[in-house]
């Protein structure tokens, strides 16, 4: 390593750095990774089998540890110290960040779920948000390669909102429980169909990742390696190949370039020392999130580039997205004092129910669709117990035990459009602790993810009324929708297109204005679809690195 | 700058709405929590002339901070701060509300009122707030049960014990205004003297907890007993026809 002298430096090493990362360094590349947050071993860090009862607060979610006590994340959350980030007065907006290696994807949920045909081109179908620089059947093959290198299980379903992977490539699902075949049944009598969730969580081994044994919630890791996390996978892949270096407690301060304007390297502060350091590279590839690639390139301003680096278009920053997020849940009585059994499985939705509207879209008053997940099942008792008591003594725990495992909560998860008032840009008056400018965030929805969730949570409450749930009056959407941020999916920042004029980058998040310089995280989507971004993303940065390495091979850069 | 802790209401709903949207959003894996997303003791408007005024000191120590030892949680990560004559009265409750019972320990035993203490001893902003309603709580126990038979709580028999708790512990929807603040704090005390005895080992075996033992091979699913169970809700419901189909 001593003399190891990189070619492409990777600002990020979660579900987008890591993929292109194995990707390049597999075409015999040299990598340098830098990662803002510390080294992190899931093998030995791992909670894995760790009770409610052994951590403090009953595991309880605080504003330091955000989705409890075991989640893996590390150094992060809805507020990192020393990293602020500021809203303008009109706008509630959440930026999540993770501040360790392998970012997000040590905790993520492992939804996996391709994005349709349709949904590359929403912009030519409704006139609404823009398209994407390619069709669906350019990126299918890469679809297939990232669902098989990750382990994707799940099955082919034939609905339009669910493309088919090819035989062989997904891995079989586990079997339904109980409160999600009754949902199942609930939702058929309307004709809404539920099947079975495609998750990255393997169901059979995989490389030296063992299979799921169906324990230990997966959002506290992984150590097994079964739930997909780029610290058990990718990095160790990637590192195998010799072509890797990795360099933690590296916060990247900006892109630098020439007096021409040419992208020569970057500048980071190690966060030990507290010291700048500059390094020089052929090609940079930001994939640090979409928000804090925007945020480096915002920050990276020169004569050559006065309103941040490669943003000719003036559309860095813009564009910013989530998915809309709203929910509801009710006890359902028939389910009450049901027969006990285990019902961990792989610790998240077995089944859920895809958007089924597709078709008819053009008769409902928001354009674009939305998928339920569902909150069910016996899960191990922590710091918040369902039910509305009353009394005290044996009456009261005879309630509690029979509300256990007896309440459904439909988890509504929408495509948002992109919109002039939903954006980011940089702070003039604030810094954070390395003196790095800070990323300030304006959001309002529109009307149309307004409507989207008003439908949503009627529809939930139909099913849980035909459940046999009493559901009561029902919240207006804009108390119902999760703030800006808050379903952790934001994208958009750094769009791609077919053109200059609108987009930061090309169909490979080659930015239009600095060939050498990529984008390769959750920034470069051009619309945000309600299936959740990681897969997309490692598609996206599996595909454009290896044109990368292609470009590279061949000299052009 | 954005302060998770201001997000007191996401939702917009009526405090009990809230709680309970919260407590599904926590039971699905799939759903983000919000630090103080759960609501907050409510401020009971009206009379509440009897609801003690004095000031309660805010825990001012550190939390756990964003990295704790996740294999080797703290033991005692705060100093826990209620005095005796707290726990006293704190204990006497929690006995009342998961008693010992055929062969079962109760809330008591295992431990309930330790992890109160550290609950209400937390600098975290859902625990403060409970602190603050539990603390109060402790003192009108007193007051009330002085102003009804001129005694302590504690030195009140079981009988007039349960006849005063009877006030607050049921109906809180129709409450008598001066009694609302004590319901609906002792209905928080209540959820945490369940959650502490269902974590507990026994508890989390009573509630029928299955889970947490790895499994090799496939997921089992549903046992015969569970399935059958779900053929007669599914009848019941007129969803019969509508079953899932593997």
């Amino acid at each position: 390593m001593a003399d190891f002298i990189h070619q492409v430096v990777i600002v990020g090493s979660g579900a987008g750095g890591a993929m292109a990362a194995y990707e390049l360094t597999k075409a015999g590349i040299n990598v340098l990774m830098l990662e803002a947050g510390r080294d992190y071993d899931p093998k030995t860090e791992t909670p894995m089998f760790k009770r409610n009862a052994d951590a403090p607060l009953m595991g309880a979610a605080t504003s330091d540890k955000n989705f409890g006590y075991y989640d893996a994340t590390v150094d992060g959350g809805w507020s990192v110290p020393d990293e602020p980030y500021t809203t303008d007065d009109d706008s509630d907006f959440l930026w999540w960040r993770a501040r360790m290696l392998g970012g997000r994807t040590n905790h993520w949920g492992r939804y996996s779920l391709r994005f349709s045909e349709h949904d590359f081109k929403g912009k030519s179908r409704d006139g609404l948000g823009a398209d994407w620089p390619f069709e669906y059947g350019d990126i299918a093959p890469w679809y297939d390669k990232t669902e098989s290198l990750v382990g994707v299980c799940g099955t082919n379903t034939g609905l339009d909102d669910m493309p088919d992977s090819p035989p062989g490539v997904l891995q079989h699902p586990p079997t339904p429980r109980v409160p999600e075949l009754l949902v199942a049944a609930a939702a058929k009598k309307h004709g809404i169909t539920a099947v079975p969730m495609h998750r990255a969580v393997l169901t059979q081994p995989k490389d030296d990742r063992a299979a799921c044994f169906y324990a230990t919630p997966c959002g506290h890791g992984c150590s097994i390696g079964a739930a997909f996390q780029t610290t058990t996978s990718l990095l160790p892949m990637a590192r195998q190949t010799g072509h890797f270096k990795l360099i933690t407690d590296a916060m990247v301060k900006q892109v630098n370039t020439s007096d021409e304007g040419t992208v020569t390297g970057l500048t980071y502060i190690d966060k030990a020392s507290g010291e700048e350091v500059v390094i020089a590279s052929p090609v940079v590839i930001l994939a640090a999130s979409a928000c804090e690639s925007a945020r480096i390139m915002l920050n990276s301003k020169s004569a050559q580039h006065p309103d941040g680096l490669a943003n000719s278009s003036g559309q860095l920053g813009r564009n910013l997205m989530d998915s809309t997020g709203a929910g509801i849940g009710a006890t359902i009585p028939a389910l009450k004092n049901r027969p006990r059994y285990n019902e961990d499985g792989h610790t998240a939705n077995h089944l859920f129910i895809p958007w089924w509207g597709h078709k008819a879209q053009h008769n409902l008053n928001f354009p674009r669709g939305y998928h339920f997940e569902l909150g069910t099942g016996f899960r191990e008792p922590g710091a918040w117990v369902s039910g509305d008591f009353a009394g005290y003594g044996e009456s009261l725990k005879d309630e509690a035990k029979a509300n256990y495992g007896a309440s459904v909560y439909f988890a509504l998860r929408g495509e948002m459009l992109p919109n002039d008032n939903c954006y980011m840009d940089i702070d003039p008056d604030v810094t954070d602790k390395w003196g790095i400018p800070v990323a300030r965030f304006h959001w309002q929805w529109s009307e149309h993810e307004l409507n989207q969730v008003a439908h949503g949570l009627q529809t939930a409450k139909t099913l849980l009324e035909t459940m046999g749930a009493t559901v009561g009056d029902l919240p207006a959407p804009e108390q119902a929708i999760a703030k800006g941020g808050q379903i952790i999916h934001e994208v958009g920042t750094a769009r791609m297109g077919s053109s200059p004029a609108d987009s930061v980058t090309n169909q490979w998040g080659q930015t239009w204005d600095c060939p050498n310089l990529f984008v390769m995280d959750g920034g470069v989507f051009a619309s945000n679809p309600h299936k959740n971004c990681t897969l997309t993303i490692m598609t996206l940065a599996m595909r454009n690195a290896n044109w990368l390495a292609g470009q590279i091979q061949q000299g052009v850069l | 700058m954005t302060d998770p802790k201001a997000l007191s209401n996401p939702h917009g709903l009526s405090r009990r709405q809230s709680l309970k949207l919260f407590g599904m959003m926590l039971a699905s894996a799939a759903v983000p929590a919000i630090t103080g997303c759960a609501a907050s003791t409510p401020q009971v408007s009206g009379s509440a002339s009897d609801w003690p005024t004095l000031k309660i000191e805010p825990i001012s120590v550190a939390g756990y901070g964003q990295d704790p030892n996740l294999i080797m949680p703290p033991p005692s990560p705060w100093p826990k701060t209620l005095t005796t004559e707290q726990i006293a009265r704190l204990s006497r409750l929690t006995d009342i509300l998961v008693p010992a019972q055929n062969g079962q320990p109760g809330a008591l035993q295992i431990g309930a009122v330790d992890v109160i203490d550290e609950w209400v001893s937390a600098p975290y902003g859902q625990q403060q707030r409970d602190r603050d309603g539990i603390l109060r709580l402790l003192i009108w126990l007193d007051d009330e049960s002085g102003r009804r038979y001129s005694q302590p709580f504690l030195m009140l028999s079981e009988a007039q014990q349960l006849v005063l708790l009877d006030d607050i512990a049921y109906d809180r929807d129709n409450i008598d205004a001066r009694l609302q603040q004590p319901a609906a704090v002792f209905n928080r005390l209540r959820s945490l003297v369940l959650a502490a005895y269902f974590c507990s080992e026994a508890g989390s075996r009573e509630i029928g907890y299955q889970g947490n033992v790895p499994i090799s091979g496939d997921y089992p699913g549903p046992t015969p007993e569970a399935m059958a169970h779900l053929d007669d809700v599914l009848d019941e419901l007129g969803l019969s026809d509508y079953a899932y189909q593997q």
